[in-house]
């Protein structure tokens, strides 16, 4: 994380293209262009994968198939989609890796009673730095299930390649990987938006307020505006 | 595959509504008997024929099997099996096809809706027009028996010639068989046929021998009778199928756990929304970061 921002003659928009981690007037811009321009990338072709699989996995989401042609076109689209959400969700991986570092403070946030406190809106933790504990798990584990969904859906993909048994195994890993990424991109979105105000025009405009750095993630603040005492 | 939409039993990937069941017609079955099999393979010629098949490419495998299993365009294999036996060999052959099971694995595994049908008469059949060629019904078989045409993107096997049979004829490999070791019928009367068949092998010293029709898939639309039917794996045949386990999981267990989770995490954070309501940032905080 940089320091304080030199005072410019940039405009907020214009900063956030090309920098994060700096405080422009009242607001500090937290992703900058290539950050959001990679969430979105990932975004879309996750939709686009989930649209073209769902109506594989059952016919209740048969109607999606619709949207992209017949279910035909989704077998054929959706290992194509899969792979662009994979190479996607790498790039993000690297580009993310280095604020996404586990810290002792992340285990200490990720004990059971302290995410109950978050979820009830207790007890904030003051040291929560750019991402909070739970942020990180998210972060490794949909990376983890990026890799488990291409093992297992290249399996899926070229069904006469592979033994009998693998590609039985496969269905089950690419099934398990999918509902539990599927409930995980659930709770993302709530947190992004709904759940805590602020938060989506963070990804969009790419900037937040200094009240909402300061309420969701002081370590963060003090570091990037300088202010109180730094993080040890 | 011809569209007999009035006698459909059951549907791949359906949810409801899948029978249309508008005649009852008898379960049908062949009846296979391994034991006056001659090995002649008019079976297969007549059933490139009928169904209008690509020639394939013979592939000389050591016995006189024409290819070493089942193909997209070649629906029907004599095997030929040689076994050790009592101090000397014995040939066993024995007609490979889809077995056409009273409880399909190929339409329990089958993602795409009406891809796979099983009509009133127990005949499995492929649809064509609906088949995605994700190739999920090979996992599903227990006699991996369908295969993926790489030319049409479809899957492919043996349709107990349901075009034949729906006006009342028998299937191309009955009506060439020139032995009388293959019949075709009521699943009724082939069982009927196949014990007696099986009591005479047993009277003339073939203790062994019985007929096949395994339980585990609830029965299968054709009847082997087997000399030695104490070893059906002499013959390729699975000695108690079962549609994998791996699907039954996948089916009836995972995937309406997920729906749940998916359609529960939703409602889950509906209701922390209405319980707990957003984390606002309050304005009137003050300038500085809160104090630890």
């Amino acid at each position: 994380m940089s320091a304080v921002a030199p005072q410019t003659s940039l405009g907020v928009a214009a900063m956030a293209r090309v920098r994060e981690d700096v405080v422009v007037g009242q607001e500090i811009v937290r992703h900058r262009l290539s950050s959001r321009a990679l969430h979105w990338t990932v975004a879309s072709f996750f939709f686009l994968s989930l649209l073209s699989g769902l109506p594989i996995w059952t016919p209740i989401f048969g109607w999606m198939a619709a949207l992209l042609g017949g279910l035909s076109v989704c077998r054929w689209l959706h290992p194509w989609a899969g792979v662009l959400f994979v190479v996607s969700s790498l790039a993000m991986f690297l580009h993310w890796r280095r604020d996404m570092r586990l810290l002792p403070s992340d285990r200490e946030w990720l004990r059971p009673r302290k995410v109950v406190q978050y979820m009830t809106h207790q007890g904030d933790d003051p040291d929560v730095g750019k991402y909070n504990g739970g942020q990180k798990l998210f972060f490794f584990a949909t990376a983890l299930g990026a890799l488990g969904l291409l093992l297992s859906g290249v399996v899926l993909w070229f069904p006469l390649t592979f033994p009998r048994l693998l590609m039985a195994a496969s269905i089950l890993l690419h099934d398990l990987t999918f509902i539990l990424f599927a409930v995980a991109i659930v709770f993302h979105i709530y947190l992004g938006t709904a759940a805590l105000p602020g938060t989506f025009g963070s990804m969009i405009r790419g900037t937040v307020t200094k009240a909402w750095a300061r309420l969701h993630h002081p370590g963060w603040y003090r570091d990037v505006t300088g202010e109180g005492t730094r993080r040890t | 595959m011809t569209q007999q939409t009035l006698e459909i039993r059951r549907s791949s990937a359906s949810l409801w509504g899948e029978k249309t069941g508008m005649r009852h017609l008898p379960v049908v079955s062949k009846y296979i008997d391994t034991t006056t099999c001659i090995g002649c393979k008019a079976c297969e010629v007549a059933c490139q024929e009928w169904n209008d098949l690509e020639t394939v490419s013979t592939q000389q495998v050591g016995t006189y099997q024409t290819m070493p299993t089942l193909d997209a365009d070649f629906w029907n294999l004599i095997r030929f099996n040689e076994q050790e036996f009592d101090g000397g060999v014995v040939w066993l052959m024995r007609k490979d096809q889809c077995m056409h099971c009273e409880d399909p694995g190929c339409l329990a595994a089958c993602p795409a809706p009406g891809a796979i049908v099983q009509y009133e008469n127990g005949i499995v059949d492929v649809n064509p027009e609906k088949c995605i060629g994700c190739g999920y019904c090979e996992t599903g078989c227990p006699f991996d028996v369908p295969r993926f045409h790489a030319k049409t993107g479809k899957m492919a096997k043996c349709t107990l010639c349901v075009d034949r049979v729906s006006v009342g004829l028998e299937p191309a490999c009955i009506k060439a068989c020139p032995t009388g070791c293959l019949h075709f019928g009521t699943k009724e009367d082939m069982v009927a046929l196949g014990n007696s068949r099986v009591e005479q092998l047993k009277a003339n010293g073939l203790a062994q021998a019985a007929l096949y029709d395994p339980p585990g898939v609830g029965g299968t639309g054709v009847v082997t009778v087997l000399a030695h039917g104490n070893h059906p794996e002499w013959y390729g045949l699975p000695a108690d199928p079962h549609v994998p386990l791996t699907v039954r999981v996948w089916k009836s267990v995972l995937r309406p756990l997920g729906i749940f989770a998916i359609f529960g995490s939703v409602i889950a954070a509906f209701a922390h929304f209405m319980t707990e309501g957003p984390k606002e940032v309050k304005e009137a905080e003050g300038e500085g970061p809160r104090s630890p």
